[in-house]
Protein backbone atom coordinates (compact mmCIF):
# COMPACT_ATOMS: atom_id res chain seq x y z
CA UNK A 1 0.00 0.00 0.00
CA UNK A 2 2.91 2.32 0.82
CA UNK A 3 4.41 2.19 -2.68
CA UNK A 4 0.99 2.11 -4.32
CA UNK A 5 -0.34 5.18 -2.60
CA UNK A 6 2.85 7.24 -2.88
CA UNK A 7 3.03 6.55 -6.59
CA UNK A 8 -0.55 7.66 -7.09
CA UNK A 9 0.13 10.81 -5.09
CA UNK A 10 3.20 11.66 -7.16
CA UNK A 11 1.67 10.90 -10.56
CA UNK A 12 -1.76 12.40 -10.07
CA UNK A 13 -2.58 13.05 -13.71
CA UNK A 14 -1.64 9.59 -14.90
CA UNK A 15 -3.69 7.87 -12.25
CA UNK A 16 -6.58 10.28 -12.56
CA UNK A 17 -6.84 9.21 -16.19
CA UNK A 18 -6.95 5.54 -15.23
CA UNK A 19 -9.51 6.25 -12.54
CA UNK A 20 -11.45 8.23 -15.14
CA UNK A 21 -11.61 5.26 -17.49
CA UNK A 22 -12.66 2.94 -14.66
CA UNK A 23 -15.22 5.48 -13.58
CA UNK A 24 -16.73 5.65 -17.07
CA UNK A 25 -16.88 1.88 -17.36
CA UNK A 26 -18.54 1.55 -13.96
CA UNK A 27 -20.89 4.41 -14.83
CA UNK A 28 -21.95 2.55 -17.94
CA UNK A 29 -22.35 -0.72 -16.05
CA UNK A 30 -24.42 0.92 -13.33
CA UNK A 31 -26.53 2.78 -15.82
CA UNK A 32 -27.18 -0.31 -17.90
CA UNK A 33 -28.08 -2.21 -14.77
CA UNK A 34 -30.45 0.64 -13.91
CA UNK A 35 -32.01 0.39 -17.36
CA UNK A 36 -32.25 -3.38 -17.09
CA UNK A 37 -33.99 -3.09 -13.73
CA UNK A 38 -36.21 -0.29 -15.01
CA UNK A 39 -37.24 -2.13 -18.15
CA UNK A 40 -37.79 -5.31 -16.16
CA UNK A 41 -40.07 -3.64 -13.66
CA UNK A 42 -41.92 -2.03 -16.56
CA UNK A 43 -42.92 -5.56 -17.46
CA UNK A 44 -43.26 -7.26 -14.15
CA UNK A 45 -43.98 -4.88 -11.29
CA UNK A 46 -47.71 -5.67 -11.18
CA UNK A 47 -46.97 -9.39 -10.98
CA UNK A 48 -44.28 -8.78 -8.34
CA UNK A 49 -46.78 -6.75 -6.30
CA UNK A 50 -49.11 -9.76 -6.07
CA UNK A 51 -46.37 -11.67 -4.32
CA UNK A 52 -47.83 -14.77 -5.93
CA UNK A 53 -46.25 -18.21 -6.09
CA UNK A 54 -47.80 -19.39 -9.33
CA UNK A 55 -50.45 -18.75 -11.91
CA UNK A 56 -52.73 -21.30 -13.51
CA UNK A 57 -53.38 -20.87 -17.23
CA UNK A 58 -54.79 -22.88 -20.07
CA UNK A 59 -52.16 -25.26 -21.51
CA UNK A 60 -52.92 -24.10 -25.05
CA UNK A 61 -52.14 -20.48 -24.18
CA UNK A 62 -48.40 -21.24 -24.02
CA UNK A 63 -47.96 -19.30 -20.78
CA UNK A 64 -49.52 -16.16 -22.23
CA UNK A 65 -52.15 -14.54 -20.00
CA UNK A 66 -54.15 -12.75 -22.76
CA UNK A 67 -54.36 -15.98 -24.77
CA UNK A 68 -55.53 -18.09 -21.85
CA UNK A 69 -59.20 -18.66 -21.32
CA UNK A 70 -60.64 -20.62 -18.41
CA UNK A 71 -63.71 -20.53 -16.22
CA UNK A 72 -64.14 -19.82 -12.55
CA UNK A 73 -65.31 -23.44 -12.10
CA UNK A 74 -61.71 -24.53 -12.50
CA UNK A 75 -61.08 -23.22 -9.01
CA UNK A 76 -62.46 -26.54 -7.77
CA UNK A 77 -59.71 -28.49 -9.50
CA UNK A 78 -56.91 -26.41 -7.96
CA UNK A 79 -55.12 -27.03 -4.69
CA UNK A 80 -53.38 -23.98 -3.28
CA UNK A 81 -53.40 -21.85 -0.16
CA UNK A 82 -54.86 -18.63 -1.52
CA UNK A 83 -56.38 -18.09 -4.92
CA UNK A 84 -57.44 -15.07 -6.92
CA UNK A 85 -59.29 -15.05 -10.22
CA UNK A 86 -57.95 -12.79 -12.93
CA UNK A 87 -59.39 -11.56 -16.19
CA UNK A 88 -57.12 -9.53 -18.43
CA UNK A 89 -57.29 -7.67 -21.72
CA UNK A 90 -55.30 -4.99 -23.49
CA UNK A 91 -56.89 -1.84 -24.85
CA UNK A 92 -56.31 1.78 -25.68
CA UNK A 93 -57.79 4.11 -23.07
CA UNK A 94 -58.72 7.61 -24.19
CA UNK A 95 -59.67 10.58 -22.06
CA UNK A 96 -59.98 13.76 -24.06
CA UNK A 97 -56.56 14.38 -25.58
CA UNK A 98 -54.89 11.66 -23.52
CA UNK A 99 -54.37 8.24 -25.02
CA UNK A 100 -52.65 5.32 -23.40
CA UNK A 101 -52.12 1.64 -23.99
CA UNK A 102 -53.50 -0.09 -20.88
CA UNK A 103 -53.95 -3.52 -19.42
CA UNK A 104 -57.33 -4.08 -17.74
CA UNK A 105 -57.35 -6.54 -14.83
CA UNK A 106 -60.69 -7.90 -13.68
CA UNK A 107 -60.49 -9.17 -10.09
CA UNK A 108 -62.55 -9.97 -7.03
CA UNK A 109 -61.97 -7.16 -4.51
CA UNK A 110 -61.86 -9.59 -1.56
CA UNK A 111 -59.00 -11.64 -3.02
CA UNK A 112 -55.28 -11.06 -2.44
CA UNK A 113 -54.37 -9.39 -5.72
CA UNK A 114 -56.60 -6.44 -4.89
CA UNK A 115 -54.30 -3.41 -4.87
CA UNK A 116 -54.05 -0.86 -2.10
CA UNK A 117 -54.89 2.62 -3.27
CA UNK A 118 -52.27 5.31 -2.83
CA UNK A 119 -54.75 8.03 -3.72
CA UNK A 120 -58.54 8.16 -4.10
CA UNK A 121 -60.83 5.24 -3.31
CA UNK A 122 -61.29 1.59 -4.18
CA UNK A 123 -63.86 0.68 -6.85
CA UNK A 124 -67.28 -0.14 -5.49
CA UNK A 125 -69.39 -0.19 -8.64
CA UNK A 126 -69.09 -1.64 -12.08
CA UNK A 127 -67.03 0.42 -14.54
CA UNK A 128 -65.01 1.97 -11.75
CA UNK A 129 -61.27 1.27 -11.81
CA UNK A 130 -58.12 1.82 -9.79
CA UNK A 131 -55.39 2.96 -12.18
CA UNK A 132 -51.62 2.69 -12.16
CA UNK A 133 -50.06 5.92 -10.89
CA UNK A 134 -48.01 6.11 -14.08
CA UNK A 135 -51.25 7.24 -15.74
CA UNK A 136 -51.33 10.05 -13.19
CA UNK A 137 -47.88 11.12 -14.42
CA UNK A 138 -49.31 11.09 -17.95
CA UNK A 139 -52.03 13.52 -16.90
CA UNK A 140 -54.98 11.28 -16.07
CA UNK A 141 -56.93 12.31 -12.97
CA UNK A 142 -59.42 10.81 -10.54
CA UNK A 143 -62.88 11.13 -12.05
CA UNK A 144 -61.64 10.87 -15.64
CA UNK A 145 -63.88 8.84 -17.94
CA UNK A 146 -61.94 6.49 -20.15
CA UNK A 147 -63.23 5.41 -23.53
CA UNK A 148 -61.84 2.03 -24.56
CA UNK A 149 -60.84 1.03 -28.07
CA UNK A 150 -62.73 -2.27 -28.16
CA UNK A 151 -66.05 -1.38 -26.57
CA UNK A 152 -68.70 1.22 -25.93
CA UNK A 153 -68.23 0.84 -22.19
CA UNK A 154 -66.69 3.77 -20.34
CA UNK A 155 -64.54 3.33 -17.24
CA UNK A 156 -64.09 5.87 -14.45
CA UNK A 157 -60.86 6.28 -12.49
CA UNK A 158 -61.68 6.32 -8.77
CA UNK A 159 -58.21 5.81 -7.36
CA UNK A 160 -54.54 5.25 -8.08
CA UNK A 161 -52.12 2.56 -6.97
CA UNK A 162 -48.35 2.25 -7.29
CA UNK A 163 -46.24 -0.45 -8.95
CA UNK A 164 -48.94 -1.44 -11.39
CA UNK A 165 -47.46 -2.02 -14.82
CA UNK A 166 -47.79 -5.26 -16.75
CA UNK A 167 -45.84 -5.95 -19.92
CA UNK A 168 -45.03 -2.25 -20.29
CA UNK A 169 -48.66 -1.13 -20.01
CA UNK A 170 -50.21 0.64 -16.99
CA UNK A 171 -52.82 -1.52 -15.29
CA UNK A 172 -56.46 -0.66 -14.56
CA UNK A 173 -57.90 -2.79 -11.76
CA UNK A 174 -61.68 -3.28 -11.82
CA UNK A 175 -64.42 -5.71 -10.84
CA UNK A 176 -64.44 -9.02 -12.70
CA UNK A 177 -67.86 -8.01 -14.08
CA UNK A 178 -66.39 -4.74 -15.40
CA UNK A 179 -63.78 -6.75 -17.28
CA UNK A 180 -66.43 -9.11 -18.68
CA UNK A 181 -68.59 -6.20 -19.84
CA UNK A 182 -65.65 -4.71 -21.66
CA UNK A 183 -64.62 -7.99 -23.17
CA UNK A 184 -67.94 -9.57 -24.11
CA UNK A 185 -70.22 -6.54 -24.45
CA UNK A 186 -73.82 -7.72 -24.55
CA UNK A 187 -72.81 -11.34 -24.09
CA UNK A 188 -71.31 -10.61 -20.70
CA UNK A 189 -74.12 -12.31 -18.80
CA UNK A 190 -73.54 -15.71 -20.47
CA UNK A 191 -69.78 -15.30 -20.01
CA UNK A 192 -69.71 -14.24 -16.40
CA UNK A 193 -67.59 -17.24 -15.41
CA UNK A 194 -64.97 -16.50 -18.08
CA UNK A 195 -61.54 -15.46 -16.82
CA UNK A 196 -57.95 -15.67 -18.11
CA UNK A 197 -56.17 -17.26 -15.20
CA UNK A 198 -56.03 -17.96 -11.51
CA UNK A 199 -53.27 -16.45 -9.39
CA UNK A 200 -52.16 -18.57 -6.45
CA UNK A 201 -50.19 -17.84 -3.34
CA UNK A 202 -48.76 -20.86 -1.55
CA UNK A 203 -45.74 -22.12 0.34
CA UNK A 204 -43.98 -23.38 -2.77
CA UNK A 205 -44.88 -24.18 -6.34
CA UNK A 206 -44.85 -27.97 -5.73
CA UNK A 207 -47.72 -27.66 -3.28
CA UNK A 208 -49.92 -26.16 -5.98
CA UNK A 209 -51.62 -28.68 -8.23
CA UNK A 210 -54.56 -28.94 -10.58
CA UNK A 211 -56.49 -32.08 -11.44
CA UNK A 212 -57.47 -30.70 -14.85
CA UNK A 213 -55.05 -31.74 -17.60
CA UNK A 214 -56.01 -28.76 -19.72
CA UNK A 215 -54.57 -26.43 -17.11
CA UNK A 216 -50.97 -25.68 -16.29
CA UNK A 217 -49.42 -24.43 -13.04
CA UNK A 218 -46.73 -21.87 -13.95
CA UNK A 219 -44.31 -20.52 -11.40
CA UNK A 220 -44.52 -16.72 -11.12
CA UNK A 221 -40.90 -16.22 -12.32
CA UNK A 222 -41.46 -18.50 -15.31
CA UNK A 223 -44.63 -16.63 -16.14
CA UNK A 224 -42.72 -13.32 -16.13
CA UNK A 225 -39.92 -14.71 -18.27
CA UNK A 226 -42.50 -15.68 -20.86
CA UNK A 227 -43.94 -12.18 -21.15
CA UNK A 228 -43.42 -11.04 -24.76
CA UNK A 229 -39.95 -9.52 -25.17
CA UNK A 230 -39.06 -9.74 -21.49
CA UNK A 231 -36.33 -12.38 -21.67
CA UNK A 232 -34.85 -10.97 -24.89
CA UNK A 233 -34.65 -7.52 -23.34
CA UNK A 234 -33.01 -8.56 -20.12
CA UNK A 235 -30.62 -10.92 -21.90
CA UNK A 236 -29.48 -8.12 -24.20
CA UNK A 237 -28.79 -5.72 -21.36
CA UNK A 238 -27.16 -8.33 -19.16
CA UNK A 239 -24.99 -9.39 -22.06
CA UNK A 240 -23.77 -5.81 -22.42
CA UNK A 241 -23.03 -5.67 -18.71
CA UNK A 242 -21.03 -8.90 -18.77
CA UNK A 243 -19.10 -7.62 -21.77
CA UNK A 244 -18.27 -4.47 -19.87
CA UNK A 245 -16.86 -6.57 -17.05
CA UNK A 246 -14.53 -8.28 -19.50
CA UNK A 247 -13.65 -4.95 -21.15
CA UNK A 248 -12.81 -3.25 -17.88
CA UNK A 249 -10.58 -6.15 -16.93
CA UNK A 250 -8.72 -5.82 -20.24
CA UNK A 251 -8.45 -2.03 -19.95
CA UNK A 252 -6.98 -2.28 -16.47
CA UNK A 253 -4.65 -5.05 -17.62
CA UNK A 254 -3.35 -2.92 -20.50
CA UNK A 255 -2.96 0.26 -18.47
CA UNK A 256 -1.16 -1.44 -15.62
CA UNK A 257 0.97 -3.48 -17.96
CA UNK A 258 2.19 -0.34 -19.73
CA UNK A 259 2.89 1.31 -16.39
CA UNK A 260 4.72 -1.77 -15.18
CA UNK A 261 6.82 -2.10 -18.31
CA UNK A 262 7.90 1.53 -17.85
CA UNK A 263 9.04 0.67 -14.34
CA UNK A 264 10.88 -2.57 -15.12
CA UNK A 265 14.32 -1.15 -14.31
CA UNK A 266 13.03 0.37 -11.10
CA UNK A 267 11.50 -2.93 -10.04
CA UNK A 268 14.75 -4.65 -11.04
CA UNK A 269 16.76 -2.38 -8.79
CA UNK A 270 14.35 -2.95 -5.93
CA UNK A 271 14.58 -6.69 -6.44
CA UNK A 272 18.39 -6.44 -6.48
CA UNK A 273 18.14 -4.74 -3.11
CA UNK A 274 16.31 -7.79 -1.89
CA UNK A 275 12.74 -6.49 -1.94
CA UNK A 276 10.65 -9.59 -2.57
CA UNK A 277 8.36 -10.36 -5.50
CA UNK A 278 5.58 -10.75 -2.97
CA UNK A 279 5.94 -7.20 -1.70
CA UNK A 280 6.07 -5.67 -5.17
CA UNK A 281 3.15 -7.77 -6.42
CA UNK A 282 1.03 -6.88 -3.43
CA UNK A 283 1.83 -3.27 -4.10
CA UNK A 284 0.54 -3.51 -7.70
CA UNK A 285 -2.61 -5.33 -6.58
CA UNK A 286 -3.18 -2.79 -3.81
CA UNK A 287 -2.80 0.00 -6.33
CA UNK A 288 -5.32 -1.59 -8.68
CA UNK A 289 -7.68 -2.04 -5.76
CA UNK A 290 -7.39 1.64 -4.85
CA UNK A 291 -7.92 2.78 -8.43
CA UNK A 292 -10.88 0.46 -8.95
CA UNK A 293 -12.56 1.40 -5.68
CA UNK A 294 -12.23 5.12 -6.38
CA UNK A 295 -13.42 4.66 -9.99
CA UNK A 296 -16.41 2.53 -8.98
CA UNK A 297 -17.48 4.80 -6.13
CA UNK A 298 -17.32 7.90 -8.32
CA UNK A 299 -19.18 6.04 -11.10
CA UNK A 300 -21.81 5.00 -8.58
CA UNK A 301 -22.34 8.56 -7.38
CA UNK A 302 -22.48 9.86 -10.93
CA UNK A 303 -25.10 7.25 -11.86
CA UNK A 304 -27.37 8.20 -8.99
CA UNK A 305 -26.90 11.86 -9.83
CA UNK A 306 -27.80 11.27 -13.47
CA UNK A 307 -30.79 9.18 -12.41
CA UNK A 308 -32.10 12.07 -10.34
CA UNK A 309 -32.10 14.37 -13.36
CA UNK A 310 -33.57 12.01 -15.93
CA UNK A 311 -37.15 12.51 -17.15
CA UNK A 312 -39.57 9.89 -15.82
CA UNK A 313 -40.09 8.57 -19.35
CA UNK A 314 -36.65 6.92 -19.15
CA UNK A 315 -37.24 3.57 -17.50
CA UNK A 316 -34.34 3.51 -15.05
CA UNK A 317 -34.67 2.04 -11.61
CA UNK A 318 -31.66 1.57 -9.37
CA UNK A 319 -31.58 -1.62 -7.44
CA UNK A 320 -28.85 -0.84 -4.90
CA UNK A 321 -27.98 -4.46 -3.92
CA UNK A 322 -27.51 -5.40 -7.59
CA UNK A 323 -25.39 -2.31 -8.17
CA UNK A 324 -23.22 -3.14 -5.16
CA UNK A 325 -22.67 -6.64 -6.51
CA UNK A 326 -21.77 -5.24 -9.95
CA UNK A 327 -19.41 -2.74 -8.31
CA UNK A 328 -17.67 -5.53 -6.42
CA UNK A 329 -17.43 -7.61 -9.60
CA UNK A 330 -15.81 -4.62 -11.36
CA UNK A 331 -13.23 -4.33 -8.59
CA UNK A 332 -12.52 -8.05 -8.77
CA UNK A 333 -12.09 -8.09 -12.56
CA UNK A 334 -9.82 -5.03 -12.33
CA UNK A 335 -7.63 -6.94 -9.91
CA UNK A 336 -7.63 -9.89 -12.30
CA UNK A 337 -6.34 -7.46 -14.90
CA UNK A 338 -3.43 -6.67 -12.60
CA UNK A 339 -2.31 -10.29 -12.64
CA UNK A 340 -0.49 -9.72 -15.95
CA UNK A 341 1.63 -7.05 -14.36
CA UNK A 342 2.35 -9.27 -11.39
CA UNK A 343 3.62 -11.95 -13.78
CA UNK A 344 5.84 -9.35 -15.46
CA UNK A 345 7.30 -8.28 -12.15
CA UNK A 346 8.02 -11.85 -11.09
CA UNK A 347 9.90 -12.40 -14.35
CA UNK A 348 12.15 -9.34 -14.02
CA UNK A 349 15.76 -10.42 -13.56
CA UNK A 350 17.46 -8.20 -10.96
CA UNK A 351 20.79 -9.08 -12.55
CA UNK A 352 19.84 -7.11 -15.67
CA UNK A 353 18.97 -4.06 -13.60
CA UNK A 354 22.51 -3.97 -12.29
CA UNK A 355 23.84 -4.33 -15.80
CA UNK A 356 25.58 -7.61 -15.09
CA UNK B 1 36.82 -11.72 10.55
CA UNK B 2 36.03 -12.23 6.90
CA UNK B 3 32.64 -10.85 6.08
CA UNK B 4 32.66 -11.98 2.47
CA UNK B 5 34.58 -14.87 1.06
CA UNK B 6 34.90 -16.27 -2.46
CA UNK B 7 36.50 -19.72 -2.63
CA UNK B 8 37.58 -20.82 -6.09
CA UNK B 9 34.49 -19.07 -7.42
CA UNK B 10 34.21 -19.21 -11.17
CA UNK B 11 31.62 -18.03 -13.64
CA UNK B 12 31.29 -19.39 -17.14
CA UNK B 13 28.71 -18.69 -19.79
CA UNK B 14 27.76 -20.93 -22.69
CA UNK B 15 29.10 -24.44 -23.16
CA UNK B 16 31.47 -26.49 -25.31
CA UNK B 17 33.53 -24.47 -27.77
CA UNK B 18 31.60 -21.34 -27.09
CA UNK B 19 32.30 -21.47 -23.38
CA UNK B 20 33.47 -18.15 -22.01
CA UNK B 21 35.02 -17.64 -18.60
CA UNK B 22 33.60 -14.34 -17.43
CA UNK B 23 35.39 -14.81 -14.15
CA UNK B 24 38.17 -17.31 -13.72
CA UNK B 25 38.72 -19.17 -10.46
CA UNK B 26 38.85 -16.46 -7.84
CA UNK B 27 39.71 -16.38 -4.16
CA UNK B 28 38.78 -13.21 -2.39
CA UNK B 29 38.14 -12.15 1.18
CA UNK B 30 37.21 -8.84 2.73
CA UNK B 31 37.23 -7.88 6.39
CA UNK B 32 35.05 -5.56 8.38
CA UNK B 33 35.97 -1.92 8.09
CA UNK B 34 37.77 -2.35 4.77
CA UNK B 35 37.25 -0.14 1.76
CA UNK B 36 38.23 -2.05 -1.34
CA UNK B 37 38.42 -0.96 -4.96
CA UNK B 38 38.09 -3.29 -7.90
CA UNK B 39 39.36 -1.64 -11.04
CA UNK B 40 39.55 -2.82 -14.57
CA UNK B 41 38.37 -1.97 -18.06
CA UNK B 42 34.85 -2.74 -19.14
CA UNK B 43 34.35 -6.36 -20.11
CA UNK B 44 37.04 -7.50 -17.72
CA UNK B 45 34.60 -9.33 -15.48
CA UNK B 46 34.14 -6.63 -12.84
CA UNK B 47 30.40 -6.71 -13.12
CA UNK B 48 30.32 -10.48 -12.91
CA UNK B 49 32.38 -10.23 -9.75
CA UNK B 50 30.02 -7.62 -8.35
CA UNK B 51 26.89 -9.63 -9.09
CA UNK B 52 28.34 -12.76 -7.52
CA UNK B 53 29.62 -10.89 -4.49
CA UNK B 54 26.24 -9.23 -4.25
CA UNK B 55 24.38 -12.52 -4.33
CA UNK B 56 22.58 -11.66 -7.56
CA UNK B 57 23.80 -14.82 -9.21
CA UNK B 58 25.54 -17.98 -8.11
CA UNK B 59 29.03 -18.91 -9.33
CA UNK B 60 29.23 -21.81 -11.80
CA UNK B 61 31.61 -23.50 -9.41
CA UNK B 62 33.24 -22.62 -6.11
CA UNK B 63 31.68 -20.95 -3.13
CA UNK B 64 30.48 -17.54 -2.04
CA UNK B 65 30.03 -17.00 1.68
CA UNK B 66 28.53 -13.81 3.04
CA UNK B 67 28.53 -13.35 6.80
CA UNK B 68 28.73 -17.12 7.34
CA UNK B 69 25.94 -17.91 4.88
CA UNK B 70 26.89 -20.00 1.88
CA UNK B 71 25.03 -18.59 -1.11
CA UNK B 72 26.43 -20.99 -3.71
CA UNK B 73 23.44 -23.29 -3.83
CA UNK B 74 20.70 -20.92 -2.75
CA UNK B 75 17.74 -20.15 -4.97
CA UNK B 76 16.84 -16.59 -5.94
CA UNK B 77 14.33 -16.25 -3.13
CA UNK B 78 16.82 -17.12 -0.41
CA UNK B 79 19.52 -15.02 -2.01
CA UNK B 80 17.06 -12.14 -2.14
CA UNK B 81 16.67 -12.40 1.64
CA UNK B 82 20.43 -12.39 2.16
CA UNK B 83 20.74 -9.34 -0.09
CA UNK B 84 18.08 -7.50 1.86
CA UNK B 85 19.74 -8.21 5.18
CA UNK B 86 23.43 -8.06 4.38
CA UNK B 87 24.04 -5.90 1.33
CA UNK B 88 23.63 -2.26 0.51
CA UNK B 89 23.85 -1.43 -3.17
CA UNK B 90 24.94 1.88 -4.60
CA UNK B 91 24.39 1.71 -8.30
CA UNK B 92 25.64 3.61 -11.26
CA UNK B 93 22.16 4.44 -12.37
CA UNK B 94 20.25 5.92 -9.49
CA UNK B 95 18.68 3.24 -7.37
CA UNK B 96 16.13 5.61 -5.97
CA UNK B 97 12.41 5.11 -6.51
CA UNK B 98 11.29 8.13 -8.56
CA UNK B 99 7.97 8.64 -6.80
CA UNK B 100 9.25 8.54 -3.23
CA UNK B 101 10.64 11.45 -1.27
CA UNK B 102 14.05 11.01 0.33
CA UNK B 103 12.42 10.19 3.65
CA UNK B 104 10.08 7.70 2.04
CA UNK B 105 12.99 5.95 0.31
CA UNK B 106 14.10 4.96 3.80
CA UNK B 107 10.56 4.21 4.92
CA UNK B 108 10.26 1.72 2.07
CA UNK B 109 13.08 -0.24 3.66
CA UNK B 110 11.25 -0.14 7.00
CA UNK B 111 8.35 -1.79 5.19
CA UNK B 112 10.40 -4.74 4.06
CA UNK B 113 13.07 -5.14 6.71
CA UNK B 114 13.49 -4.80 10.47
CA UNK B 115 16.43 -3.41 12.43
CA UNK B 116 17.21 -0.46 10.23
CA UNK B 117 18.74 2.72 11.58
CA UNK B 118 16.90 4.51 14.35
CA UNK B 119 15.53 7.98 13.78
CA UNK B 120 18.50 9.43 15.60
CA UNK B 121 21.04 7.48 13.57
CA UNK B 122 19.30 8.51 10.36
CA UNK B 123 19.37 12.18 11.36
CA UNK B 124 23.08 11.89 11.94
CA UNK B 125 23.57 10.09 8.64
CA UNK B 126 21.66 12.83 6.79
CA UNK B 127 23.81 15.38 8.50
CA UNK B 128 27.04 13.56 7.64
CA UNK B 129 25.97 13.36 4.04
CA UNK B 130 24.75 16.94 3.98
CA UNK B 131 21.27 16.05 2.82
CA UNK B 132 19.22 17.04 5.88
CA UNK B 133 17.41 19.69 3.88
CA UNK B 134 16.39 17.29 1.12
CA UNK B 135 14.13 15.01 3.16
CA UNK B 136 10.92 16.04 1.46
CA UNK B 137 12.32 16.19 -2.05
CA UNK B 138 11.81 13.75 -4.90
CA UNK B 139 14.83 12.31 -6.76
CA UNK B 140 13.95 14.35 -9.86
CA UNK B 141 14.45 17.56 -7.87
CA UNK B 142 17.97 16.60 -6.80
CA UNK B 143 21.29 17.16 -8.53
CA UNK B 144 23.39 14.16 -9.55
CA UNK B 145 25.63 14.55 -6.50
CA UNK B 146 22.70 14.89 -4.14
CA UNK B 147 21.07 11.83 -5.63
CA UNK B 148 24.23 9.82 -5.18
CA UNK B 149 24.47 10.91 -1.56
CA UNK B 150 20.85 9.89 -0.99
CA UNK B 151 21.68 6.55 -2.61
CA UNK B 152 24.53 6.16 -0.14
CA UNK B 153 22.18 7.02 2.72
CA UNK B 154 19.75 4.41 1.43
CA UNK B 155 22.47 1.77 1.19
CA UNK B 156 23.65 2.52 4.73
CA UNK B 157 20.19 2.85 6.25
CA UNK B 158 19.54 -0.87 6.37
CA UNK B 159 22.81 -1.36 8.31
CA UNK B 160 24.25 -3.84 5.83
CA UNK B 161 27.44 -5.76 6.51
CA UNK B 162 28.65 -5.09 2.97
CA UNK B 163 28.22 -2.11 0.69
CA UNK B 164 28.65 -2.75 -3.00
CA UNK B 165 29.12 0.34 -5.11
CA UNK B 166 29.09 0.09 -8.89
CA UNK B 167 30.75 3.14 -10.42
CA UNK B 168 29.39 5.38 -7.65
CA UNK B 169 31.10 8.42 -9.09
CA UNK B 170 30.37 7.90 -12.76
CA UNK B 171 28.01 10.82 -13.16
CA UNK B 172 29.92 13.22 -10.96
CA UNK B 173 32.62 15.79 -11.56
CA UNK B 174 35.99 15.25 -9.86
CA UNK B 175 35.28 17.35 -6.83
CA UNK B 176 31.97 15.60 -6.17
CA UNK B 177 33.54 12.23 -6.86
CA UNK B 178 36.19 12.82 -4.19
CA UNK B 179 33.53 14.01 -1.80
CA UNK B 180 31.49 10.83 -2.32
CA UNK B 181 34.55 8.65 -1.82
CA UNK B 182 35.44 10.57 1.32
CA UNK B 183 31.95 9.91 2.65
CA UNK B 184 32.08 6.24 1.77
CA UNK B 185 35.39 5.94 3.57
CA UNK B 186 34.10 7.73 6.63
CA UNK B 187 30.94 5.61 6.83
CA UNK B 188 32.89 2.40 6.28
CA UNK B 189 35.17 3.20 9.18
CA UNK B 190 32.53 4.53 11.55
CA UNK B 191 30.00 1.75 10.96
CA UNK B 192 32.59 -1.00 10.62
CA UNK B 193 31.09 -2.19 7.34
CA UNK B 194 32.86 -3.53 4.33
CA UNK B 195 32.69 -1.45 1.18
CA UNK B 196 33.63 -2.71 -2.24
CA UNK B 197 33.77 -0.12 -4.99
CA UNK B 198 33.84 -1.30 -8.58
CA UNK B 199 35.14 1.40 -10.85
CA UNK B 200 37.32 2.18 -13.79
CA UNK B 201 38.15 5.54 -12.28
CA UNK B 202 41.67 5.06 -10.89
CA UNK B 203 41.66 8.48 -9.24
CA UNK B 204 39.57 6.95 -6.48
CA UNK B 205 42.06 4.35 -5.34
CA UNK B 206 43.75 6.73 -2.91
CA UNK B 207 40.79 6.35 -0.62
CA UNK B 208 40.88 2.58 -0.58
CA UNK B 209 42.61 0.16 1.77
CA UNK B 210 43.12 -2.43 -0.94
CA UNK B 211 43.00 -2.29 -4.69
CA UNK B 212 42.31 -5.24 -6.92
CA UNK B 213 42.66 -5.23 -10.63
CA UNK B 214 40.48 -7.33 -12.88
CA UNK B 215 41.85 -8.32 -16.27
CA UNK B 216 40.24 -10.90 -18.52
CA UNK B 217 38.42 -12.55 -15.64
CA UNK B 218 41.45 -12.71 -13.34
CA UNK B 219 41.35 -10.77 -10.09
CA UNK B 220 44.71 -9.68 -8.74
CA UNK B 221 45.61 -7.72 -5.60
CA UNK B 222 47.71 -4.65 -6.41
CA UNK B 223 50.62 -3.72 -4.22
CA UNK B 224 50.67 -0.09 -3.12
CA UNK B 225 53.37 0.98 -5.53
CA UNK B 226 51.68 -0.82 -8.41
CA UNK B 227 48.60 1.22 -7.72
CA UNK B 228 50.65 4.38 -7.84
CA UNK B 229 52.02 3.32 -11.18
CA UNK B 230 48.53 2.68 -12.43
CA UNK B 231 47.61 6.19 -11.52
CA UNK B 232 50.47 7.81 -13.33
CA UNK B 233 50.32 5.65 -16.41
Amino acid sequence: MFLAWNEIKKNKLRFTLIIGVLMLVSYLVFFLSGLATGLASLNREAVDKWDATAIVLNVESDKSLPQSSITTDELNTIKGKETAVLGQLNAIATSGELKQNISLFGINPDEFIMPEVTEGDVFTNENEVIASDTLQDDGFKIGDELALSSTEEKLTIVGFTDSARFNAAPVLYGELSTFQKVKFGEGSEENKDQINGIVIRGDDVESITTSNDDLEVIEAETFIENLPGYTEQSLTLNFMIYFLFAISSVIVAIFLYVLTVQKISMFGVMKAQGISNGYLSRSVVAQTFLLAVIGVVVGFGLTLLTGAFLPSAVPVAFDIPTMIIYGLVLIVVAILGAVFSVLTIVKIDPLKAIGG
Amino acid sequence: MAIIELNKAKKTFGSGHKQVDAMKETDFTAEKGELIAIIGPSGSGKSTFLTIAGGLQSPSSGEIIINDQNLSNMNEKSRSKVRLKEIGFILQASNLVPFLTVDNQMKLLDNVKKDNMTKKELDKLYEDLGISDLRKKYPADLSGGERQRVAIAKALYSKPSIILADEPTASLDSERAYEVMELLKKETKSNDTTTIVVTHDIRLIDYCDKVYKMTDGILKLQEKQESEELKTS
